[in-house]
């Protein structure tokens, strides 16, 4: 599966609920395919997505997604912990996993020679692998009424989709849309 | 258990006249009084193992509208500047940060300053506004202060650090 067309289920799958977007390839193409107030682009801050839809989790009542990239997860991964710690069970946490980090020259990340998924296994986290858009969506749905924070680890391609223009969004607005997003 | 002292309980005093709802830490024994009182108060908290990810789960709870605090050691602003720049300053998140100071009068660690006594100036160079308490200010100034800083970082949607000064719990006996 090609990272655009996960992120085109996960926009789907996610409806209106607020979801964090990990910087680079990711939040671009997800702009590609759709600009939602609901959704939280980061435009750097690589490394800090989860820990921020864990803040957002904390605060809202309603399910809460976040799209991490195995580079980003691995740059802040003592947030696994907390995560385990703190267990928002409407925390929905995705890494979408290349083994790479595809927005710095696709360098190979360490994920491609560790086992992240099992790591956060070790952590005593919930876990699902998975590898089409069928069985990601499947997870998504069947945990949006579970009992502690879930972690959804989706296998896909190298690479990033061509094409698809940088994402010069202001973060201010971004972020005062996301706030609104809470209050309509 | 270090117990807080009359500054350290005005502190919490600033924080709880404001409102606070959530507070996120990264632990320290000078804050350590600020923290278990707050707990103590019943104000839902967030242990962070390293600073920007307090400044990232801090930043999120705002956006949900919460009246947030972090609190942290300022030798810990090393870790914590790019997520202040690029998340807590471009987005606009504002939540006051409560950083006790190190590397001065009564420290007994030889090397915390050389992190410590630059905190100040780096995060100024970052636009990140830092306002100071010292043991001379009274406990009244400490809590309007403290409440202040809260309210500023609300109003201005930008994170404000107060900056602390307390000795060492331990210390403070030494004559």
């Amino acid at each position: 599966m090609k990272r655009l067309e996960a992120l085109t289920v996960l926009n789907d799958v996610f409806g209106s609920d607020p979801l964090v977007i990990t910087c680079g390839a990711s939040a671009r193409e997800m702009a590609s395919i759709a600009r939602k107030k609901t959704h939280l682009p980061l435009l750097d801050s690589m490394g800090l997505t989860t820990s921020i839809g864990l803040g957002i989790a904390l605060g809202h009542s309603g399910r809460v997604g976040v799209i991490d990239g195995d580079g980003s997860l691995l740059m802040g991964f003592s947030i696994l912990a907390t995560l385990k710690a703190y267990a928002p069970k409407n925390l929905i946490v995705v890494v979408l996993d290349n083994g790479q980090h595809a927005s710095a020259d696709q360098m190979l990340s360490q994920a491609s020679v560790v086992d992240i998924a099992g790591a956060a296994k070790g952590l005593g986290l919930w876990v699902a692998e998975c590898e089409n858009a069928s069985d990601m969506k499947k997870h998504i749905e069947a945990r949006s009424h579970a009992d502690s924070v879930s972690m959804i680890f989706v296998k896909i391609e190298h690479g990033n989709t061509a094409n698809i223009p940088f994402y010069l969004a202001d973060p201010a607005k971004l972020s005062s849309d996301f706030v609104e997003s809470f209050s309509s | 258990m270090k117990e807080a002292n009359s500054r350290l309980s005005a502190l919490v005093d600033g924080l709880t006249d404001w409102g606070i709802e959530y507070f996120v830490y990264v632990p320290s024994s000078h804050s350590a009084p600020v923290i278990r009182k707050l707990d103590a108060l019943g104000v839902p908290n967030v242990m962070a193992n390293r600073e920007e990810e307090a400044v990232g789960i801090a930043g999120g709870l705002t956006l949900t509208g919460k009246k947030v605090a972090m609190i942290l050691q300022d030798n810990g602003f090393g870790n914590a500047l790019t997520a202040l720049a690029t998340f807590a300053q471009s987005y606009h998140t504002g939540f006051p940060i409560f950083a006790n100071t190190r590397g001065g009068l009564g420290e007994y660690n030889s090397m915390i300053h050389s992190i410590s006594e630059s905190a100040p100036d780096l995060l100024k160079k970052l636009n990140i506004r830092v306002e100071e308490l010292g043991i001379s200010d009274s406990p009244e100034v400490w809590r309007s202060s403290s409440n202040a800083v809260a309210k500023l970082a609300v109003i201005q949607r930008r994170p404000i650090v107060m900056m602390f000064e307390s000795l060492h719990p331990g210390m403070e006996t030494i004559k």
